[in-house]
């Protein structure tokens, strides 16, 4: 219990320390929001005085010391309450949040699992089958597909399944004409989109799981108790599904905890490429437009799950391995 | 706001590539044209105005920063300035007069109805303006920076300023008129995003999808005969390779190598024309030295070549600017002619030696060197990711280490870049200097000393601090001046001061990008009837939308 | 023959693979040795380290891969027909003599920019991939064998990094230290990427903290930094060369990541920045896929390689991971 207690604390104070860092590196980068948007314009032809002059009052900078922010913002998280994106003015960034939230949840989110099973899956096997070609095979590829930068392996993919073959639509969340609504053709046209983006994330996220979890089960396997088990009788598949994998796997869930909360992040060239309308892509529009109320309620969406999924691995950790208490 | 062109390029590069390859080969049903669409049948156009971020939010505010593009096909000004040549099209005015320099008269045309059915009426455009002036924020065109109030006269609407002050007027004349009868009941019209948008245009809206809209024609607008297409279809997913391989009938955007890609996709029907826009110029830092040295800004703009910077930047599209400040041709009602080559200034390096020596520095062996011995170094500043500039910027950078000066190119990121920009935070900084098309809006932004604030505090104009007291009482003059032939000697005479003194080093012009299909509609803007500009925001595509005619199949 | 090799190196480096009995003894009990015997030991063990790695299959078509890379980047005056600068070509044009893999939309020569990119990618991966090892290094081994407060403090730390996501991070960084260049490149990987790595150390020192010699070496009343460092780091070589070669992955990853997007410098001729530049110029539209396509494979094989590199370095303290050796 005071193990638990411990960790909780702990959560709470790298909780504050996150939201803190949120609202102070956003406005670390150099320029204004309003410095973005004549920028944006500037691109086209002259941007006269008197628009800079409405910019700046319709995007504004910021009212107040910065401690006075600092209090707004603290209180605005505590409500959930991040304000009015500059980017997509006048919508709200709950609202921006909420509409892009569910595309990368449904997509990323889904294939990380996926790939996570996956993975481990093969991994346990190549360890078992260690030496013949159900080893080699999985790990020598999977070491090649998880070099791929993201972006490139995306632009293939979109090459070869989107346009050689023409099996896959290549962009957006769903066709064109579609309006949401909870029909079966509806949601067999976004799993449709959703196709190829999910393929370029299982493809380079695969190989991970396999080498991780390959490599730790080849350690257990060689422990003493592994040992013991089998010299006493027991079944090969018994001794490393009920013995090694269970071991095992304690490293890679730890490495499932991260991944599942850096899935946002992950997600933004991905997103970038094929333009689904998900977190990343509406992180990266933030980013480039100096959108501080929207990057400050991404950035705390992505840490907070991160903590939290982090705090659950430690937890369960603790359960399993009683001798990380200590 | 609008996406760019070189925003759009880089932003979407990436969707680019790919979308493509997509939409060549997959069956995405963004098209509502198939075969159907046989030259000369069709009433349906597709058009690349606007892009989404991946997908559109539903903001047909004309007063937002973050409205839909098409905004402006259904929300009309007075009078639509075509900014390539300062040509003006009376539109929901008939006309304007300027009784004397303090006041500004405008016609109310009659019988222009609102979509829904209700007349527009002067007091409307009384309304948008005080609309504006009650929330500073949407006054996008900045009226109330020269209004002092505006009355009803029956028909007419009269404008009163805050000083005299002639060239307000045309920015006045830009204003959006929106209806009273439905943004009176608006609770929040700054942050209002008028779904439903009921406008004077030609267009209103039809469907909205976030990733396709269709804007449908007004069958009761006021000028209804003249607008020959009666669909307009929108897709949020509109990358240049989109645009390439999906028949789109006008699109606004960089064509990589257009004869080989966009006009190679349909020979017969796809044409495409890139127009001069402002000039994009190298502005030094008058604040500092060498910089506040007109020999030394004289030698820095004949050591470069322009032409050759022009097209490393933009493949060739586009051509050098002059020094006079003018966007060449379409200004050229206004050119000064006593001004030499058109104010276009020639590589000539033993001049630009001359020059430079002249500022106090002398070449010793390959390098520029000051009086002391020490190597002449220039930092050039320019936005990260505007890939033209820089590649116009590295062309500057060798051209003038051939001369023997050592360049550094900085790449901050586009906000860090505007703040250094308005700040004066540079030695020489890429920017863009006129293009409004209205010479004093142009050479006001440019030398004013109105804008001239100190270094470190935000300016918005006069980004080099140029001061020049002769510039400043002819742009006084020109101000208060109502008389034409005055005004256009009052030009001439900044033209002169903007050649001479170099508050600026015109480059090359940025282009504007438009693609045009005649399969479906002709009527195109064109070098041969440059009457607006491609562009697809702003009020300027009224012109387009009610020039264009079914193409003759 | 993996087999053959496996076994003497195997009883050849003590040190490395048996620590209980030979590290543990010699430190509690043994006498300092004069140092140039432990130079030359040193070298010793890195040559059978190197035996060890190279015994590997894998590892060894790796370290050819990798040894191509560094080759082609030392000698890229050499290699390459062009300077990578030199725009007076044709803009565009297809594969030629003159031009095997064609020109770029500026007119540069394609294949001299994929030679001269290799030494910004193998630059970025090797500096940036060293720097967040030392880092991940010095925290996770000081987190994994402190207690109380202090390993509370670490954690903290270490997780305030790991929850924040590392490519917006590295995008604002890069805004934030604009005009940098490559160090602010390095920089930015390093920032972000060490967290990762100081967390699989402190994994293993946790789970070494325990063994027989290093409870003799507290016993014997050595400093807890001296038993990190003397006793417990020795034990990590490949952990800690298996992160070097993880983190200088992700580097170069991230370097062609940041550069893809526009926000390295794009006048630097990098692999990354060449794939933007052919994004910029629609590569794909005017032909000229070659662009695209032969930057990132050099990405993806450099990446690949250090991975396989990483079969042998799993080999070296741990026989178990060794090639061919069965259960």
């Amino acid at each position: 219990m005071r193990y638990a207690l411990r960790k909780l604390g702990l959560l709470v104070l790298t909780l504050w320390a996150a939201v803190t860092l949120n609202f102070v590196i956003p406005r670390l980068m150099p320029g204004s929001p309003a410095d973005a948007a004549i920028a944006k314009l500037a691109q086209n032809g002259p941007v006269t005085p008197s628009v800079q002059a409405a910019i700046e009052a319709q995007l504004g900078v910021p009212g107040g010391s910065i401690w006075d922010q600092y209090v707004t913002y603290l209180n605005n998280v505590i409500h959930l309450d991040f304000g009015v994106s500059y980017t997509f003015f006048p919508q709200q960034v709950s609202e921006l949040v909420a509409g892009a939230l569910p595309w990368t949840l449904i997509m990323v989110g889904a294939v990380t699992v996926i790939a996570f099973v996956l993975g481990t899956l093969i991994g346990i096997g190549a360890a078992w089958k260690r030496g013949t070609w159900m080893d080699s095979l999985p790990t020598v590829a999977g070491s090649f597909l998880s070099a791929f930068p993201y972006f490139w392996t995306a632009l293939l993919i979109v090459f070869f399944l989107g346009y050689v073959l023409g099996w896959f639509p290549t962009s957006g969340a769903y066709s064109a004409t579609a309006v949401p609504n909870l029909s079966w053709e509806f949601l067999g046209d976004v799993l449709y989109h959703a196709a190829l983006p999910a393929i370029t994330i299982l493809i380079t996220s695969l190989g991970g799981w396999i080498l991780g979890m390959r490599n730790t089960m080849i350690n257990t396997l060689g422990d003493d108790y592994v040992t013991f088990a089998e010299a006493n009788g027991l079944r090969g598949r018994t001794v490393a599904i009920r013995y090694a994998a269970r071991n095992a796997i304690l490293p890679n869930l730890t490495g499932f905890g991260m991944a599942l909360g850096g899935v946002v992040g992950g997600s933004l060239l991905v997103e970038q490429v094929f333009a689904y309308p998900g977190v990343g892509y509406l992180l990266f529009n933030a980013v480039t437009n100096q959108d501080f109320p929207l990057m400050q309620a991404l950035f705390l969406m992505i840490t907070v799950s991160v903590l939290l999924a982090n705090f659950l691995v430690e937890i369960l950790y603790g359960v399993l391995d009683p001798r990380t208490r200590r | 706001m609008t996406r760019t062109a070189r925003s759009g390029r880089r932003l979407a590069a990436i969707a680019a590539t790919v979308a493509v390859l997509a939409t060549a080969a997959c069956s995405a049903p963004v098209q509502n044209k198939g075969d159907d669409s046989a030259a000369g049948g069709a009433t349906s156009m597709l058009i690349a105005a606007d892009n989404g971020s991946p997908t559109f939010d539903r903001n047909f505010n004309p007063y937002s920063s973050g409205k839909r593009n098409t905004t402006t096909y259904m929300y009309e000004p007075l009078v639509i300035i075509n900014e390539m040549s300062g040509e003006e099209t009376p539109w929901l005015a008939t006309g304007y007069e300027q009784p004397d320099a303090k006041t500004v008269v405008f016609t109310i045309r009659d019988g222009v109805k609102w979509s829904d059915g209700e007349p527009l009426t002067a007091e409307d455009v009384k309304y948008s303006f005080d609309l504006v002036k009650k929330h500073p924020e949407m006054d996008l065109k900045g009226a109330w920076s020269h209004l002092k109030s505006v009355e009803v006269d029956g028909k007419t609407v009269v404008a009163h300023l805050q000083d005299e002050d002639v060239p307000a007027a045309k920015i006045l004349a830009q204003q959006l008129i929106v209806p009273e009868h439905i943004w009176s009941e608006v609770k929040d019209p700054v942050t209002f995003t008028n779904e439903e948008p009921v406008g004077s245009g030609p267009y209103t809206l039809d469907e909205f999808t976030p990733n396709q809209y269709t804007l449908t024609k007004n069958e009761t607008y006021w000028q209804a005969d003249k607008v020959a297409v009666e669909e307009l279809v929108q897709p949020a997913a509109n990358s240049e390779l989109d645009i390439v391989n999906n028949g789109y009938d006008w699109a606004y955007a960089f064509m990589s190598d257009v004869d080989d890609t966009w006009v190679k996709a349909d020979p017969e029907n796809n044409t495409y024309w890139f127009p001069a826009g402002a000039a994009i110029s190298l502005i030094p830092n008058m604040t500092k030295a060498p910089y506040d040295n007109v020999d030394f800004r004289e030698g820095i703009a004949l050591a470069l070549d322009k032409q050759v910077i022009a097209d490393k930047a933009e493949q060739g599209y586009v051509d050098r600017a002059s020094q006079t400040g003018l966007m060449l041709p379409n200004q050229e009602a206004i050119l000064d002619t006593s001004i030499p080559n058109q104010g276009y200034v020639d590589q000539d390096t033993d001049a630009a030696l001359a020059s430079f020596e002249k500022a106090g520095y002398t070449k010793k062996g390959e390098k520029l060197v000051d009086s002391s011995g020490k190597p002449l170094k220039i930092t050039i500043t320019t936005p990260n990711g505007w890939s033209d500039w820089l590649q116009g910027v590295e062309q500057v950078k060798s051209q003038l280490t051939a001369i023997g000066i050592d360049v550094t190119v900085v790449q901050p990121q586009a906000a860090a870049y505007q703040k250094e920009l308005r700040t004066g935070d540079f030695d020489m900084i890429m920017g863009t200097v006129g293009g409004t098309g209205q010479p004093f809006q142009d050479y006001n932004g440019l030398m004013g000393s109105e804008f001239r604030l100190d270094i470190g505090k935000t300016a918005s104009g006069n980004f080099g601090r140029f001061e020049s007291a002769e510039a400043d009482d002819l742009l006084a003059e020109l101000k208060v001046t109502t008389d034409e032939a005055k005004q256009l000697e009052i030009t001439h005479q900044l033209e002169q001061i903007t050649y001479e003194q170099l508050p600026m080093i015109a480059l090359f012009y940025g282009g504007s990008w438009g693609l045009f299909s005649n399969k479906n509609f002709t009527g195109w803007p064109s070098a041969d009837d440059p009457y607006a500009s491609p562009k697809t925001w702003d009020s300027t595509p009224l012109l387009i939308l009610t020039h264009l005619k079914p193409a003759q199949g | 023959m993996a087999d053959t090799t496996a076994d003497p190196t195997t009883t050849a480096t003590p040190a490395i693979a048996d620590p209980e009995s030979a590290r543990g003894a010699e430190s509690v009990n043994g006498p300092r040795r004069p140092a140039r015997t432990r130079l030359g030991r040193t070298g010793q063990v890195l040559g059978r380290a190197f035996a060890t790695v190279w015994a590997n299959p894998k590892a060894r078509v790796g370290l050819v891969i990798l040894g191509m890379f560094v080759l082609m980047a030392i000698f890229a005056p050499l290699l390459a027909p062009y300077s990578p600068h030199d725009d007076s070509f044709g803009r565009n044009e297809p594969g030629s003599a003159a031009h095997w893999l064609g020109t770029t939309g500026a007119g540069e020569d394609v294949l001299s920019q994929v030679i001269y990119g290799a030494r910004v990618s193998l630059l970025v991966g090797f500096v940036a991939g060293g720097l967040s090892t030392v880092v991940a290094v010095v925290i996770g081994l000081s987190w994994g064998y402190l207690r109380g407060w202090g390993n509370d403090v670490v954690n903290f730390l270490v997780n305030l990094f790991l929850v924040m996501p590392g490519l917006p991070l590295m995008i604002i960084i890069a805004a934030y230290l604009q005009n940098g260049g490559l160090p602010m490149i390095i920089l930015v990987v390093v920032i972000t990427g060490w967290a990762w790595g100081a967390r699989v150390l402190r994994s293993q020192t946790q789970s070494l903290r325990s063994r027989d010699f290093v409870t003799a070496a507290i016993f014997s009343g050595e400093s807890s930094a001296r038993v990190v460092f003397r006793e417990i780091l020795p034990n990590m070589t490949s952990m800690i060369a298996g992160s070097f070669f993880g983190a200088a992955t992700s580097a170069v990853l991230a370097e062609s990541g940041l550069s893809f997007l526009g926000l390295g410098d794009m006048a630097t001729v990098s692999w990354g920045s060449m794939i933007f530049w052919a994004q910029n110029s629609m590569a794909i539209l005017t032909g000229q896929w070659i662009l695209l396509f032969a930057p990132g494979l050099c990405i993806a094989l450099l990446a690949t390689s250090m991975t396989l590199v990483n079969f042998g370095v799993d080999g070296l303290s741990n026989p178990r991971l060794r090639e061919g050796t069965g259960r």
